[in-house]
């Protein structure tokens, strides 16, 4: 059945309603423009319902440092977008992954996300973080739902310099062939609770059941991809949020007598402690003492994590690896770590580092090879 | 990670900590580093950085001249302006 009601993410930005990104920086800040996505969406007939709330500049696990407030049902963390799928207000959620968030909420809330390759939706009008791996995703009760408000999404957009060719799309796709087969990473395995284990075990036999072959393999590379990703990310969320100094858009401190004051107290006073940690984390990496063994070395791992994954991937569907170290994240655990996030990035991380597309469904991730959109969704429809 | 690079960092990005959040922020920096000092275990010898993780070229489009904002929308979100410029506390003495 056609959808036509879905909820975007507060990282779009939008002519009707304040964009924030969860983040009093930007509280009340109307844009003069809108997201590419939603102008496609809105175009095809979709109504935006409202947005939800994110954690600050979406880099959380599920929008625990949003300004506004976060989520909890019963002292359990939710993603506020996934909510108001689940719940009905909305058929299909559009949001972005920066640091793995939708795919974590998705996962916790037994809905299907899909993060398409990077690249295949415009990332105009969308609030700049993490530029080299984040993605406009969608999450939904099912599948097909995902397929069919992708399908509206994606395309090439000559406003976003990394949205690819439509010519470049059109051959990966046909390079993508079903070998009917899945890998789990026994690598990615270690740190996920008995409950998530559980999953991986009930999704594998899911797909053997539907004639799936499903195999395990070693490849303990893809184990270091949440290292080198908590380095790009912070890297590049550093240089982004630079922009934000309170001159001549967001917050302004009450609290100043010179520039300096200006822009230290309006950064200090509007920025969150989790951003904060990253700010300085990503600007750490980036200077002189440390640009060429940390930063540096972190897109040279890239490359070999993402040389490894397309290797393994030449003999199989997708690489089924958990989404998170837990099925749900309880109060005194997020309040008790606010530097959480960085951990769980663990399991997010190779989709996000590599741009490989990948899907969550029956709570667990299948990352598939470049353009592999529809494979992994055929195999979302069989768990 | 010692206080004074810690100061540095804080000066760079325009920001401020009390001491806990010092404190908090060096134990948080002990980890990462820890995390960082395990990549060191994969050869990168003779590998190339991956900057983008697409093969895209650097896009050139046509150049359109258009005027899409005018200077009171772009002002309108502005902490403060003044007769069209965005005001700032002085900085020449």
């Amino acid at each position: 059945m056609r959808m036509n009601k879905i909820v975007v993410d507060d990282m779009f930005l939008t002519t009707d309603m304040p964009t924030t990104a969860g983040s009093k920086m930007l509280e009340g800040y109307n844009s003069l423009f809108e997201a590419e996505v939603l102008t496609r969406l809105k175009a095809a007939g979709y109504t935006v319902a409202g947005k939800a709330k994110v954690g600050e500049f979406g880099a959380d696990l599920l929008g625990e440092t949003c300004y506004f407030g976060a989520e909890y049902e019963n002292e359990v963390l939710q993603y506020p977008a996934a909510v108001a799928v689940k719940n009905g207000e909305a058929e299909a959620a559009v949001v972005f992954d920066v640091n793995g968030a939708p795919r974590r909420g998705a996962a916790q809330s037994g809905l299907v996300a899909l993060k398409p390759t990077y690249g295949r939706v415009s990332r105009y009008g969308t609030i700049p973080v993490v530029c080299s791996g984040e993605t406009v995703s969608v999450i939904a009760n099912r599948g097909a739902d995902c397929r069919e408000v992708f399908a509206v999404m994606a395309g090439h957009d000559h406003k976003d310099g990394t949205a690819l060719p439509d010519s470049m799309t059109e051959q990966g796709k046909a390079s993508v062939t079903k070998k009917n087969k899945v890998a789990v990473l026994s690598s990615m395995l270690k740190g996920a609770n008995e409950e998530v284990q559980a999953k991986i075990a009930s999704v594998s036999e899911q797909l053997a059941k539907n004639g799936i072959e499903v195999v395990t393999v070693d490849a303990d590379i893809i184990a270091y991809a949440g290292a080198a990703w908590n380095i790009l990310m912070c890297a590049e969320l550093c240089n982004n949020v630079s922009r934000y100094d309170g001159v001549k858009y967001g917050y302004r401190t009450q609290n100043y007598t010179n520039i300096d004051e200006l822009y230290t107290n309006s950064r200090t006073e509007a920025f969150g402690d989790f951003l904060k940690s990253a700010i300085l984390f990503g600007s750490e990496t980036l200077s002189t003492e440390n640009y060429q063994k940390v930063y540096d070395k972190a897109l040279r791992v890239r490359r070999v994590i993402r040389d490894n994954m397309v290797a393994l991937l030449a003999d199989c569907d997708a690489l089924l690896m958990p989404a998170v170290s837990a099925m749900s994240y309880d109060k005194a655990m997020v309040e008790g770590d606010k530097y959480l996030p960085y951990k769980e990035n663990f399991f997010t991380a190779p989709a996000s580092i590599t741009g490989l597309p990948v899907v969550v469904a029956g709570g667990v991730q299948l990352v598939g090879n470049a353009f592999s959109e529809d494979v992994l969704l055929d195999l979302a429809e069989l768990v | 990670m010692e206080r004074d690079v810690l100061r540095r960092l804080c000066l760079l990005n325009q920001l401020s900590l009390t001491d806990t959040q010092k404190d908090e922020i060096i134990g948080f920096f002990a980890d990462r580093d820890a995390d960082t000092a395990t990549l060191d275990a994969i050869d990168t010898e003779n590998v190339e950085r991956m900057v983008h993780v697409m093969p895209v070229l650097t896009v050139v489009r046509e150049d359109v001249v258009n005027q899409p904002f005018s200077r009171e929308d772009l002002q309108a979100g502005a902490p403060e302006t003044d007769e069209g410029y965005w005001c700032v506390p002085r900085v020449l003495d």
